[in-house]
């Protein structure tokens, strides 16, 4: 080996372990987490999704796509009572883009439905982009066995066990029994019954319900998120603007750093941890990959 | 008959869209046919003693009766046109066989209007019970589309049974957008009355036009040129007497100079059943002589009398001493009083409500208050920022509010039962009811109460605390509450500031 053959190998060498392990292992190096900041909640939801490549990483063509957003309430957008109208209009299209053959955006709500799904803003975002909004109906319902350790079986809307994917959109909230509502506690929306019940162990109940639906993808709404008088608020002085959304497929990962923006840490919440346990999904911030952008 | 239909499709439209369809106010269209009755107009008027500006365009009506007669009853009334309708049918299946002539007075709905108007100067206000537009109304809100969304749902749940889901989705989708309300207290009741009322058309043709219906009275006192005047050509006339026989309100059109313009509803089925086409209507501008309000002194002393004293007997009740507990009114409504002298009954308020929330008052409200309007936070609660029922009111007893004020209003309070709530007595965590108390800050606040338990060990949770100053009434912590069969959160009328007399907090 002549010293031109060593120079050429020795910097072939440096050049290998500097970017080889990210060549190497590239493809399993997609982030658990996109959080993206911007000032158009339509824009970062876009953006949170080409983190991971974009909706096709998610949803193939052909799929029946069900996205829940949280319509609970009737309140408008600038209450930040209900998922931002603007982020369930971006996953609406990205989904129809990627080739879904059918979107159908669906939330069993505490008031009354059409007036949540028209104040919210959400009914009108999502049929403009295409999608089918439809109300719950109670001759959808389903008892079904959740096998959760405390929910053994509930009634679930037909909707949800007959899509292909599930896209959980949640809105970030102060809580006042479980401290936050977060993606897990959106599965409150997805059935039905006596889901009033459900807060004799809240947390126990929506760690089941999440395990029951395993969503795709997590889009967590923390755009303007409810800091007081939760989960309702009332008044724009109850909400802060983060203009953040979070994306994810680890459910308890999405909700961990959604804690964050509330300065709560994830072993504060009884759910996460229980979570965690069950193995659905890591709330150690600091062994998460998270992939930040603003837009 | 074209009239009749499009006036009675018109009727139905807009019932069927008289409720949240979107748009936080509605507009006044939704109640128009009420603004134009006269009955309701004046009883309202005199009763209250305060006019009410939408009730003016009543003025219409009677102007047009004195020129034309009653029309309005033969071409206008949708319930004359279902009486009509039902007439119709049960002759065709011989359940009714005209008498050739017919005996029996027409006089009683005379005696119905002077009773309800000389209640009305004594400040009872009762003819929602049987003004036409409100019986139908309410029969409508309260029982037969309820019955009609029952229906739905069961075809709903048969086609989902047969796997034929998009049929299933379509209608379910369409019922959820049309916001029909299902639930009524007493829709059997009043579904039973108008039953009952359209079965008297096997007895008479129109039977109800002919001997009951007090605004049918007050046209027909009213008209007076009935400028389109029954002639009976006499030449053609072969006296077979079919036209009086089959006449729909007894209006003895043969012999000529016995026709009744004040029973006339130019229906014109006389004209029709004319074998010889003898009958026409031709124009006249010449005043009838009018002997033909058929109303004896008599009957008219007799109901005078009624009329005057029917009023203290309404008033033996205690609702008239002291509020009631359930008598939680909505939003926007008048003090009891003025409340009662107003409210036609017509159930507008109960079919616009986006909950169900408001039902029939059976006796919380005395015997004039009969199906006035009542939340029922069992059933429903008043939606925070809906003024729906404020909007739809057609005599103000419900004063019209804006969103706004709406909020603010309290309609009255909430207060828990301990020995039945879950967190004070089970010592398991549930505040479901501060979940969803829509004010804020809200008007349900929680502390960390102990509860000692069977086993004797002590749990330690969340319960329910109410600042009443902030507490609108709403009932939906009493609607949402787990503990279902009697809520461990209720709403009563007490704190409702509409009241001088059942406030509860005075400002510190």
């Amino acid at each position: 080996m002549n010293r031109r053959d060593f120079m050429k190998s020795a910097a072939l060498a440096g050049l290998y372990l500097k970017v080889g392990p990210a060549l190497v292992e590239g493809r399993t190096e997609t982030p658990d987490l996109a959080q993206v900041q911007g000032e158009n909640p339509a824009a970062i939801t876009r953006e949170a999704l080409a983190v991971f490549g974009g909706m096709k990483a998610f949803v193939s063509r052909g799929d029946k796509v069900i996205i829940k957003p949280n319509i609970g309430w009737d309140r408008v957008p600038e209450m930040a009572a209900c998922t931002n109208p603007e982020v369930v209009r971006a996953l609406v299209e990205m989904s129809l883009d990627a080739g879904a053959k059918d979107v159908v955006v669906i939330d069993n709500t505490t008031n009354q439905a059409k007036r949540c799904y028209v104040r919210s803003g959400i009914q009108e975002a999502a049929k403009q982009a295409g999608g089918k909004v439809l109300f719950t109906d109670e001759h959808r319902l389903k008892k079904v066995p959740l096998k959760g350790e405390w929910l053994k079986e509930w009634e679930v809307f037909q909707d949800f066990l007959e899509a292909d994917k599930i896209i959980n959109v949640p809105i970030a909230k102060v809580h006042s029994l479980c401290r936050l509502t977060l993606s897990m506690k959106n599965w409150l929306g997805a059935i039905g019954g006596a889901r009033n019940q459900l807060h004799q162990k809240l947390d126990q109940g929506i760690v089941d319900l999440q395990a029951f639906f395993k969503p795709t993808l997590t889009v967590l709404d923390a755009y303007r998120i409810l800091v007081r008088n939760g989960p309702q608020g009332g008044r724009p002085s109850d909400t802060q603007l983060t203009k953040t959304v979070v994306a994810g497929v680890d459910a308890v990962a999405v909700d961990t750093l959604g804690a964050s923006f509330f300065n709560v840490k994830p072993q504060e919440l009884l759910y996460l941890r229980l979570a965690q346990e069950r193995g659905l999904g890591k709330f150690e911030l600091e062994k998460l990959r998270i992939e930040k952008r603003t837009v | 008959m074209a009239t009749q239909a499009g006036f009675f499709g018109l009727f139905v439209y807009l019932f069927a869209v008289s409720h949240y369809t979107g748009q936080d106010y509605i507009g006044r269209t939704v109640e128009r046919f009420f603004h134009f009755d006269p009955l309701i107009a004046l009883t309202t008027f005199v009763a209250s003693r305060a006019f009410f500006a939408s009730l003016a365009l009543a003025g219409a009506t009677i102007l047009l009766t004195i020129v034309l007669g009653r029309v309005v009853c033969g071409w206008v009334c949708p319930l004359g046109a279902v009486h009509q309708f039902f007439s119709f049918v049960f002759k065709k299946a011989k359940f009714l066989r005209p008498k050739k002539e017919e005996k029996a007075s027409v006089s009683w709905k005379y005696a119905v209007l002077v009773f309800v108007l000389v209640g009305a100067v004594f400040t009872l206000d009762v003819v929602g019970v049987l003004d036409p537009l409100s019986l139908l109304y309410r029969s409508f809100a309260m029982g037969i589309f309820p019955a009609l969304a029952s229906i739905a749902s069961g075809l709903i749940g048969l086609l989902y049974g047969l796997h034929i889901n998009p049929a299933a989705q379509t209608i379910s989708q369409f019922m959820d957008n049309m916001m029909l309300n299902a639930t009524f207290r007493q829709g059997f009741l009043i579904s039973l009355i108008f039953a009952g009322i359209i079965a008297l058309n096997a007895k008479k043709e129109r039977f109800w036009c002919r001997y009951i219906c007090p605004l049918g009275a007050l046209l027909g006192v009213v008209s007076r040129l009935n400028v389109f005047k029954l002639r009976i050509d006499e030449a053609k006339c072969i006296k077979c007497g079919l036209c009086t026989t089959h006449c729909e309100t007894q209006a003895v059109p043969y012999p000529n100079e016995k026709w009744k313009s004040a029973e006339c509803v130019y229906c014109e089925t006389c004209a029709a059943i004319c074998p010889t086409a003898a009958i026409t209507f031709p124009a006249k501008a010449k005043p009838e002589k009018l002997a033909t309000v058929d109303l004896s002194r008599r009957k008219l002393i007799l109901t005078t009398a009624l009329g005057a004293i029917a009023a203290p007997f309404f008033r033996i009740t205690p609702a008239r001493k002291r509020a009631g507990i359930k008598l939680i009114r909505p939003p926007g409504a008048l003090a009891e009083e003025t409340f009662l002298q107003k409210c036609v009954k017509c159930g507008e308020c109960m079919k616009a409500c986006p909950t169900n929330a408001l039902q029939p008052a059976l006796s919380e409200a005395g015997p004039e208050g009969i199906w006035t309007p009542v939340l029922v936070p069992k059933i429903g609660y008043c939606e925070y920022y809906c003024s729906l029922c404020t909007q739809v009111c057609p005599t103000g007893a419900i004063r019209e509010l804006k969103i706004e004020e709406k909020t603010k209003i309290k309609i009255g309070s909430a207060w828990i039962k301990k020995d039945r709530c879950i967190p004070y007595t089970l010592g398991r965590p549930c505040i479901v009811c501060e979940e969803h108390c829509p004010t804020s800050p809200k008007a349900i606040k929680f502390v960390m109460v102990e509860t000692k338990l069977s086993d004797g060990t002590t749990a330690t949770q969340k319960a329910p605390v109410i600042d009443n100053l902030l507490c609108i009434g709403c009932g939906i912590c009493e609607n949402k509450c787990p503990v279902v069969d009697e809520p461990a959160i209720y709403v009563t009328s007490v704190g409702e500031q509409r009241s001088e007399r059942n406030r509860l907090l005075l400002p510190e």
